[in-house]
This record gives structure tokens, sequence and C-alpha cells, in this order.
């Protein structure tokens, strides 16, 4: 009986705003992935769609396959593209069409070789990535050989670990971990007795309210550090730099979007978020342990003074 | 239909089993062995029976396992196609029915009873009674009243609603029993019904069997590896041995005339006295003084009067109504299971 | 036959015996030597036999993406696939409207948990009494508690449309194989590679074909899940007595009639046991799923580790066990549950008793829920999850010092002494080496077939060209296998002279095939790290149930009369288990074993969340893209060595059995 009135209700609220928008009624299928800050930033967007009368569905995605099913229009639209994380797919998917970039956030990502702040006190150089080298035996595992282990991200993220290591001329082994979770593992277990660990990171990101850490500095990216043997301190190899400092956040949308769904993408090209509005939206989740759906409502509650101008320029 | 054609008959009849039979059949020279054909790659389950049964006749097919008497009785029913010959029911050849034709047959003239019953388990007793008349169609309440017919026949009533498995062996082959009697089939075919029964089971369904035949009078062709039981049941008996008969004949005749060595096997061990009846001794015509004995009675029953009566012979009263002669030296012999 | 012949033919049969064992040593020792001779001559010999050269591969992965892009556009095959899926979208959709009120048709209000719950107990009731009632409403109140309902229901609702397909198409599958030799001979190798092929291989093609999402992941259960489905249909439908099918056709049954009331009623226990392979094997899947959309308790699962809360996932994971073993145990009651007559003149409504009963708590709850909100729907907030207290606990007991200590010893153990050795001498071996080797196993257990198999299938594997990985995928399922033994049939041992440990040991296993173990993945790596020893100890569940299982039925399947027959021989426990047990339950273990390679070589999957340099985490990569005939390659690779196994070993137990007369 409760829901029916709040099913009546919510008609009732809706009918209006419907009426202005020729947006279709077929659900908008917005795809979340395995990381809080982009599922939550996923049911704020969703929100803030139902609020003005349009349907919403959220499906479960692979973070990489996501870019065919944007190009198909499987799904409608991706709230979170890393530059380094999923450039290449998304690159790759827009040389075979049907989707198309739909503008930045302006959050920066960064993703690079970082440790917890109890490494520092095990290696007090760091930052510095020669530092980082000199110490590298307090790396050393039972199967790394004497030398220091860095874990590096799954292989398919494309990180380039091993190669930075050859080009730098490091003491270190690579170990490629399976997935995001089998680097936490690793901090997890490094955790009780302040071990010190080496690992793939990135920001924006939960493990940073977790972990307290940094990145270590590489030599900064140049521009072809990655395709021209000469960019770099090594004038012999690519990827002897650390990755861009501030990669770009953008946002996917389907080719066919803008016809379907005319407000929807108007809000989509219009919304923008900032660094530490996303970790926001993972703290609820990660920290506060919030159901998605809920820091969804709590972050718009809080933000009506963001979202409502964006609803408000495209209806 | 003339009430002279033989309900069933078989003429040379052959199943083979192997891998193309016809075409073995066709171009096999005549008078093969059973092992020469094994030594071919065949196996001969049925090689060249003919047979006939007559309306309302028991017969009842004795051998043993692997004589081929199942293949035969489904070579009747068609539950086997046959390789050669020819099988008729009623005077129609069965192998020239098409498929519809020939589960209409089954539906309206023939019954079987199996040897492990062969009953549905998801059934009730009703279910599995009224089985065969759902098959062919009929009504709910028609089926029902039929089937509860038939279940009191068989002295299961109270028990309609049980499941097999909630029943005794030889409830169940009242179940089988009742199921084959559903459709009121001309025939019946009974596939060793009673060998799984424990044996004072066994002679107790056979007198129920004897009741329901008398009641009934079906043709009957029934399967049995046990030579006592085939006495005890038969009008005649086929005995048979690597898928051909040995010999068909009435009890009397093949326990005093065995006409193979293999027959003559099964008899040594029977009391022959207990089996031969008056009249198969009697010769005709000679009239003899005294009062007769009935021709049905068997020489056992008789043994006093052949012990005390001291002439040749005795008179018998025949089934035709005529009086025979018995020579008393004969029976005696029988009695005292002499050979001749 | 007569006596003398028979005789005769023995000692004809035990000196061909004896000739075929010295031809089979000659064989395999042929072999094995110059296997052994290419891996000394290693330096010496041309490089195209220690690998093959880049140049003989073929461009397996351009032809089949070729052949998949003529499929997919030439042809239309999207075109008919979308339509299947968007059929299959409808009832995932209905069904997920039922279960928790997804905004589709036909658009009914979710169901309060209360009900479902409370509805589960009567039917767990009526098909298994109180203790089932328990299970199966324990189930769902646990789900709810937890805050775990909606997920639940999301899983719910496509495990709801994958098991009736997978179901119905099996059946029929089943019944045409039944039916048509030809089509079982045709259908038997296809289902062989089904139950190979590692999982990735069905999700992007399940992707490509039927959309990212729910029908994505119902089209790869039903798929997965098809093929005990298949064959228990056979088994059943062949074993139906003939005295029954003669009794069906002497009543006059058609063809159809003999198949609708005498074939299938008389296999409904067959075919119930396969119903139950479908719904274990659908919720076995349930996690892997979530990696091509599949909504519910998977992705949370993965969501939760992907943040690193350990407790939350656990307690998902429970409740994945907990719903696997209800339906398990229902569906099992529903086998052995018989019909049961009522005596004449039973009331309707106690002849209808259970339904009466189920009709009655459906309508109590639902009031009741309209008035008790927490009846309806139990909160975040309300929930009694303990997520961050295990977290606590966990991360607790991984710190004692004696587990560091310890888990420290067997990682450096096990990775300095056993596995990185073991891996890096099967990287050393020339490829020739170990297609030869693979030869003489195959003649050793089997003869020519699976020699040639062995020969063929490897060869196959070095040609699709990924042979290291591969090697390194083999070398994990072996010692993954080797291990299971070690511990797993001692264990198996000691239960199978006990009736109760062996009841115990059986309903393990079925528990742990259903323990998502992603769970313990995270645990894992804390205490082993991202090396060789915990990528083992990811499969190493999978491969020990089947070991432990088929051991412990072989042992108690051992005819009474034997064993008392040794007892009376004065044979001691030892001589028994070794001389008499052993050797008579030696083929029901080699199906064990064999089910352990197939299960190891499809898991290696899992291994690849950890990180692994073999074919999975290849694998995992060409999820991301599309690259299916990269993908297929890589499936292949494992389907051919996981076969060339399978066939040698199934040969060898199919021999024992004849030897055995079993």
């Amino acid at each position: 009986m409760k829901k029916l009135s709040a099913m009546v209700l919510a008609t009732a609220l809706a009918t209006p705003v419907v009426a202005t928008a020729a947006d279709s009624e077929d659900p908008i299928i917005i795809p979340i992935h395995n990381w809080s800050s982009q599922i939550v930033m996923s049911h704020v967007v969703g929100q803030m769609y139902e609020e003005m009368g349009l349907n919403v569905e959220f499906v479960t995605t692979d973070s990489q396959a996501v870019y065919e099913s944007v190009r198909l229009g499987d799904v409608a639209l991706e709230l979170e593209v890393w530059e380094g994380a999923f450039g290449h797919s998304f690159r790759e998917a827009l040389s075979k069409g049907g989707l198309h970039d739909a503008g930045d956030h302006d959050a920066v990502t960064r993703e690079d070789w970082w440790y917890p702040m109890w490494t520092k006190d095990a290696c007090p150089g760091l930052p510095n990535w020669q530092a980082l080298n000199d110490c590298a035996e307090i790396f050393a595992t039972a199967e790394s050989g004497g030398k220091g282990r860095y874990l590096d991200g799954p292989v398919d993220w494309l990180k380039h670990g091993k190669e930075r290591v050859e080009a730098l001329g490091m003491n270190f082994v690579v170990v490629n971990a399976g997935s995001a979770a089998a680097l936490w593992a690793e901090i997890g277990a490094a955790e009780p007795d302040m071990r010190p660990v080496v690992v793939f990171n990135w920001t924006p990101n939960f493990a940073e309210a977790v972990w307290p850490g940094e990145f270590v500095e590489f030599p900064t990216w140049e521009d072809g550090c990655d395709s021209d043997p000469a960019k770099g301190p090594n004038p012999d190899a690519l990827y002897d730099c650390g990755n861009p400092a501030d990669g770009y956040l953008k946002k996917a949308a389907w080719d066919g979007m803008p016809d379907k769904w005319p407000s929807a993408y108007c809000v989509l090209t219009k919304l923008s978020f900032t660094n530490p509005q996303i970790a926001e939206m993972a703290k609820f989740v990660d920290i506060d342990e919030l159901e998605p759906e809920e820091a969804a409502d709590e972050w718009l509650a809080a933000n009506r003074d963001i979202v409502d101008p964006w609803i408000g320029s495209c209806t | 239909m003339d009430s002279d054609t033989p309900v069933i008959s078989a003429e040379n009849v052959w199943k083979l089993f192997g891998p193309s039979p016809e075409a073995y059949l066709s171009r096999m020279p005549a008078g093969r062995s059973f092992e020469e054909i094994r030594s071919d790659g065949y196996i001969a389950g049925v090689k060249d029976v003919s047979l006939e049964v007559a309306k309302g006749e028991m017969l009842v097919i004795m051998g043993l396992s692997g004589s081929g008497k199942s293949t035969l009785v489904r070579c009747f029913s068609r539950l086997h196609d046959i390789t050669g010959g020819a099988v008729r029911i009623d005077g129609q050849d069965i192998m020239s029915l098409n498929a519809t034709e020939l589960i209409e047959l089954r539906r309206s003239k023939m019954g079987m009873v199996f040897q492990s019953f062969g009953l549905l388990p998801h059934r009730t007793v009703l279910e599995n009674v009224a089985f065969p008349l759902e098959m062919r169609g009929q009504d709910r309440h028609a089926r029902r009243e039929r089937a509860l017919e038939m279940v009191r026949l068989v002295g299961l009533e109270g028990r309609e609603d049980y499941f097999p498995r909630e029943l005794s062996g030889g409830q169940q082959q009242r179940v089988g029993i009742a199921r084959s009697l559903a459709i009121e089939p001309n025939i019946w075919f009974l596939d060793e019904p009673f060998s799984a029964l424990d044996p004072l089971i066994r002679r107790e369904m056979q007198d129920e069997f004897l009741r329901l035949q008398d009641m009934l009078g079906k043709t009957i062709v029934f399967i049995t590896h046990d030579f006592d039981e085939a006495l005890r049941l038969a009008d005649r008996i086929a005995i048979m041995k690597d898928g051909a008969v040995e010999q068909v004949d009435t009890p009397d005749k093949i326990v005093l005339d065995p006409a193979t060595e293999y027959v003559a096997k099964f008899t040594e061990e029977v009391d022959k006295a207990s089996v031969v009846h008056a009249s198969v001794l009697a010769s005709d015509g000679v009239p003899v003084d005294g009062e007769p004995v009935p021709g049905d009675a068997t020489i056992l029953s008789l043994a006093r009067r052949l012990v005390e009566d001291r002439s040749d012979a005795i008179p018998v009263s025949l089934p035709d109504g005529r009086t025979g002669a018995m020579d008393r030296k004969a029976a005696l012999a029988v009695l005292f299971g002499e050979r001749e | 036959m007569s006596d003398s012949t028979y005789v005769g033919a023995t000692r004809q049969g035990a000196e061909a015996a004896s000739v075929g064992a010295i031809r089979t040593r000659t064989v395999v020792l042929t072999l094995f030597g110059a296997a052994i001779l290419l891996a000394v001559l290693k330096p010496w010999i041309p490089s195209a036999l220690v690998r093959l050269p880049e140049g003989a591969i073929l461009p397996w992965a351009d032809w089949l993406d070729a052949g998949f892009s003529w499929l997919q556009n030439d042809i239309g095959l999207i075109h008919v696939t979308r339509t299947i899926s968007g059929w299959l979208g409808f009832l995932t959709d209905a069904a997920a409207n039922v279960l928790y009120g997804k905004a589709r048709w036909p658009r009914l209000e979710a169901l309060p948990w209360s009900v479902v719950a409370a509805c589960s107990a009567v039917l767990g009731y009526w098909l298994g009494g109180w203790r089932l009632a328990l299970l199966a409403g324990g189930t769902f109140v646990w789900t709810a508690l937890m805050g775990q309902w909606r997920w639940a229901m999301e899983t719910l609702s496509v495990i709801a449309v994958a098991v009736p397909f997978g179901f119905g198409i099996g059946l029929l599958l089943g019944m045409l194989a039944w039916k048509s030799r030809r089509f079982e001979e045709a259908l038997r190798p296809v289902l062989l590679v089904l139950q190979t092929l590692p999982f990735y291989s069905y999700l992007l093609p399940a992707v490509i074909f039927f959309k990212v999402g729910p029908t994505a992941a119902s089209v790869a259960t039903i798929v997965y899940s098809m093929p005990p489905m298949i064959l228990m249909t056979i088994v059943g439908l062949r074993k139906v007595p003939p005295d029954v099918v003669e009794a069906g056709r002497m009543s006059g049954c058609t063809r159809w009639q003999m198949l609708r009331h005498v074939f299938l009623p008389s296999a409904r226990n067959e075919i119930l046991v396969g119903l139950n392979q479908v719904i274990m094997l659908a919720l076995a899947m349930v996690v892997l799923t979530a990696f091509i959309g599949m909504p519910g308790l998977g992705a949370k699962l993965l969501a939760m580790m992907n943040s690193f809360k350990l407790g939350r996932s656990f307690e998902i994971g429970v409740t994945i066990v907990l719903l696997a073993v209800t339906l398990d145990r229902l569906s099992k009651a529903w086998v052995v549950k018989q019909p049961e007559h009522f005596e004449r003149g039973t009331p309707w409504w106690q002849r209808h008793a259970f339904l009466l009963l189920g009709i009655a708590t459906f309508v109590l709850f639902y009031l009741l829920s309209q008035f008790l909100p927490i009846l309806d729907e139990v909160g975040r907030r309300q929930s009694l999850s303990r997520g961050s207290e295990i977290d606590a606990i966990i991360k607790g007991a991984l710190g004692i010092s004696w587990v560091k200590a310890t888990t420290e010893f067997i990682r450096w153990f096990f990775n300095i002494w056993v596995l990185i050795p073991t891996e890096l001498a099967l990287l050393f071996l020339p490829t020739f080496t170990v297609i030869l080797a693979m030869t003489g196993i195959g003649y050793l257990l089997g003869g020519w077939f699976p020699a040639l198999i062995g020969f063929l299938f490897f060869a196959a594997v070095a040609q699709l060209g990924w042979w290291d990985r591969a090697m390194l995928t083999l070398h994990s399922t072996l010692t993954a296998v080797l291990l299971a033994m070690l511990f797993g049939m001692p264990l198996a041992i000691w239960a199978a002279r006990r009736a109760r440990a062996s009841r115990w040991m059986i309903f393990a296993c079925d528990t742990a095939q259903t323990f998502p173990s992603f769970i313990y993945l995270l645990p894992a790596i804390m205490l082993f790290g991202i090396t060789p020893i915990t990528v083992i100890l990811a499969i190493l569940i999978y491969t020990m149930v089947p070991v432990v299982r088929y051991t412990v039925e072989g042992l108690r399947g051992v005819p009474r009369e034997i064993t008392e027959a040794a007892d009376m021989a004065g044979a001691t426990r030892w001589q028994k288990l070794w001389k008499v047990e052993f050797p008579l339950a030696m083929p029901t273990i080699a199906v064990g074993l064999n089910q352990a390679f197939i299960f190891a070589f499809f898991m290696v999957i899992i291994a690849a969340f950890i990180g692994t340099r073999d074919l999975g985490q290849e694998m995992q990569r060409t999820l991301a893209g599309t690259d299916l005939g990269k993908n297929f390659t890589l499936g292949f690779s494992v389907v051919f060595m996981a076969l060339s196994l399978d066939i040698a070993i199934n040969s060898w137990a199919r021999k024992r059995r004849e030897i055995l007369g079993q």
C-alpha cells in the first residue's frame, strides 16, 4: 500500500516534466563497473535523469568491453573514461565508429607506481625514483631473487612497468597482479607489520582514504615518451618517463543518444565532476558502507546547487 | 471370419538377429543349423517355426532361457518384425499392416502380460489398468468403470490408488493381468508371467489364472521355462530349442511319446501317471464290460481300479460319448513309470 | 562353447595379453626415450623441434575472426541472436519484475521477502520435512537480514530463466540423441568440447552475439549447464526396462504416446537428476558471469572485492552457498519424492493440504508485510551485515605470527623448491619432447587411439601458437591435481572406512563445488602473495572435490563379499587396501582424476584473477576487446590439452572395467 501511494506520487511528479521533453521513454542504459566512484556517479546521473522523467536502467559490464557496448548502443553512455586505463579501448572504439567523446570532467587522473606512507619510513628518499631504486632490496620477496619487486596492474591495463624498469635500469622485477583486488590484498597483507611495498595505483580512488600514500616521482612525462625513444632520460628506450600526472577523465556517448534522448544527452555534455567530488562519492560507499543508491541520494541532496543548473539548462 | 480359421498361424517364421538378416536369409542354404548360422554372424531367434493356435485354445511354449520362446511370442504380436515366413492373426498377415493398423490391432485384439510386470511406476493401480483404454482414447468415465471391474476381477479391490512399488510381486502381476484384459482382447499373450514370483505365490496365481481362463475362454499363448507349469496349464505344448520347435502336442502325448531326445530329457523326471489321461490310452470301438472310467481322469487317479481290476482292458468313456478300451498293462506301466 | 574351447580361448587370450604387454613396453619406451633424447640434445637439435618457428604457425586467430565476422555480419547471425536475446531479455525482465519489482511487464509489485521465505519453507516441508523447511526458509531469511535481498533476487531472476531453458533444450537434445545414433555420435564430441572449453571462451561470444547483461549471462549459463542434462536424459531413456516399453507398445501406444506416457515418466528420476545438475552448474556460474554483466550477488561480490571488503564478500559467498545447497536439496528431495496415495474418501482439503498451506502462507505474509515494513523489505541500515567486523577478524587472523610463519614457510618451500623449478623445467623442454611424452602416456594408458589423439592434440596446441603459456597452464593443472591426490586421497581413504564420515565428506564436496573460490582468493593472496602457490591453491579446491568424492565412492563401492573374502584370507588392513580395494576402485578413482583435470583446466580463468602468465591471463585480456579469434585459439589450446588427457584416462578406466568385469 505504501508502495502503491509512492508510485502514484512518483507518476504525478514525473508527468509534467515528461511533457516538456522529447526524449524517448525507452530506458537509458547506464553501465556500471566494479569500482565505487563510477558506480555512485552513474547512480547520481541516473537519479538526475529520473528526476527529468526519464527511465533509467543500470547494467554491470566489464570496464574495457563497455566501449564495444556503447558503440553498438547496448548501453547509452560511459561516465568515467580514464585516459591511462581505458584510453586505448576508447580510441579503438572511436575509430570503429558508433560512439563519441562527450566532454571532459574537471577531475584529472593519475596512475603510476605508488607506495603506502609506512614505506617511506624504511626508504626515506621517497618519492624520488632513484631513491626507490637505491632501497630496492627492502622490496625483495622470496621469489624475486634479491631484487625489489614492483606489483604492476593487470597486463590488460597495459602499464608497461617492465619496460620502464629496463629503460631506467632499475633493480626491480615486475609482477602483474590479475585484478585490482589482488593489488589491495597485497597492500592489506603488508599493512599489519608495515612491510614496505610498491604497487600500481591511481587517483581518484578509495584506497587513498584507506591507506594514505604517495606516487613515486619518475622523470616527468613528455608527449611521445611511449613512441619516441629520444624523449625522456634514456635516449634509446621508450617508457622512460612517469605517466602523465594529469590524465583526462572523459565521458563517452553512443552516437544515437543525442537523437533519442536529447535532453539527457544535453545534461551529459554539461555535467562535470571534480576530484574531491568523486572522492566523496567513493567515500560514501567504501568508508561509510552505504549502498550506491543511498550514496547517490546523499550526494545529490548535499549538492543540489551543482546539479540543478545542469538540469535547468537542458529542460 | 470362418470359425475354422486358426486365430494365430505361423508359417515358416524366421527371426534372425545380425547386420542384415533379410539378405542373409534369402541366400542362406536350406537346413543350416543354429551353430552354423551363428558362425555366419547371426543369431537365429526363431528358426523356421510353423504352428497354429485355435480359438479358445491355450498353447504353452516351453523352453529354457535363450531357446527363442519369448522371441516367438513377440513375432506373434509384431513387437519383433519377422525376417521370413508369415504370421497371421485371424487370417490377416500382420507384416502387411501399417503402423496405424498395427496399433489398432493391439488396441482391440491383443493383451500381454510380462515377466517383470512392466507396470508404469508413476501411475496408480487403477491408472495402470486403464492405460490401454486411455491410449485408445476411451472417455474418462468409461475407462474408470472398466478398470474398476478388472481390478475387482483380479481381486485387488481397495488398492486402486496404490502405486506399483507399494504392492507385492504377486499383486503387481495381478495388475499386469488386469491391464492386459482391460481392452477385452481375443488373444492373450503371457510371457513367463509367474517366473518372478516365489513358488507358493506362483501356485496360487496359476489357480487364479485357470479360474480366469474358465470364465473368459481366451485364445492364449503362454510362455514358461517350467515344464510342470506347462503340463498343468496347457491344452497343447510347444517345446523349443535353439529357436526351433522340437515338438507341439498335448501334454499326454509329449509325456508318452517324446519326439526327440531333448524332449525326452524333460519328461524323464515327470510323474507321468499324474499327467496322462485315460482317454489317451483308450483304443476305440472294442467293447469291454464294466463301469467305464471318465476319459479326463488321470492314470494316477485310477490307480486303485487299475490294481484291483483284473481284466485286460478297462472301459473308458470318451469325450465324444463313445466308449473305448484301455489296456490295463499299458496303464500300469504308466502308473509305475516303466519304460515301454 | 564346450569346456575345451573355452580353455583354449583363455590360453590364447593370455598369450595375446603378454605379447601385447611386451609391445606396449617397447612402444612406450621408444616414445619416452625419443622424448628424453630430444631434451638432452636440446642445444644441438634443429630449433624447429624446440619451438615451432613463427612462420610455421598459421594465423588461426585471423581466420577465426574472419569466420566469426562472416557468421555475424554476412550471414546475419547476429540479427537472429539479437532477436533471441530480445526474447530472453523479456523473460529475465518479467522474472525480475516478479522477484524484485523491476519496472517491466507484468509490472507487479515486488514480492515481500517474507512471502518468498515462508513459501519456500512450505515447499521444503512438503518435499523433505521440517529440516528442509528450515534450510529453505532460513536461507531466504538470512539473505534478507544480511541486506542482500535485492542482489539475490537479481541473481535468481536470471537463473529462473536460464534453468528452464537449460533443462528444456537439454531434454530435447537428449531425446534426439536417444532416438538417433548418428545425432548422438555428432553430439558427443561437441559436449566434450563444451565441458572443457574454459569459461572465458563462453563469455566473449555470448557478449557479442547476445548483448552484454543478463541475456549474455543467461546464454552462457544455459550453454554451460546443459551437457549433464543431455547425458542424464540419454541415460534415463536408455534405462527404461524393456518390459515397460513392450507393455506400452502392446497397449497400443502411438510414438508420441510412448514418449509422453511411457518413456519420459519412467526416466523421471534421471531427468530430475539432470535438472539438479543444471541448477547447480547455473549457480556455480553466478560469479563468473558477473564479468559479462550478470547483475546480482556475483557482481556485488566482485565489487566488494575490488574495494577490499573481505567481510562483505564473505557474506555474499555464504549466501551463494546457502542458495546452492537449498536448491540442491530441494531438487534432490523432489527426485526421491514418490507419489503417495490417499485412502478412499479423503476430503479434498486433505489431499491438497500443502497447496492450501502454501496459499494461506502467501496471503498471510503478504498481508502482514503491508503493515510490518520490516517483513517487506530490510533496509541497508536495518540489516545484520557485519562486514567490517569480519574484515577485522580475517585481517587479525592473517596477522597472527604463527600463521604468518607457517604460510611464509609454505610459500617459500613450494615456490622456490617445487613450483618455480618444475615450471622452468616444463618451459625448458622442447615442444617435441612434450608431444612425444604425451603420445607415450596416451599409448601407455589406452593404446593407439589415445596415443594418436595425444600426438595430434598437442601438436595442435603447438600450432595454435601459445605454447609457453599452454605449458604454464599445464603446469598449474598437473600440480593442482597431484597435490589434490596427495592431500585428498588419504582423506578419502580415512573417510571411506566410516559411513558417517563418508556421508559428510560427500556433502562437503557438494558444497565446496558451489563455493565461489573468489572469496578466499584475497586471503590467499594476502598469505601467499601473487606467486605460483596461490594460483595452485585457487584451483586446488576444484581438483580436491572430484578426487575425494570418487575415491570415497570407489572404495565404498567395493562389494562386501570381496572385502570379507580378503579378511578371511588373513589380509591386514594395508594389504586389503592395496591388494583388494584399490585395484577394484581404480576405474572409479580414474574417473575422479579425469574430472579433476577437466575442472582444473576449466578454472585457469580464476588464476588469471590473481595474476599469472598463462593462457588464462591472455584470455582475460581478450575479454576487454572483441578478439573472438584470439579468444578461441586460446580456448582451444586448453580444450586440446584437456581432451587428450580425458581420452587417455577414460580409455584406461574403460579397459580396467572390462578386465574387472564391472
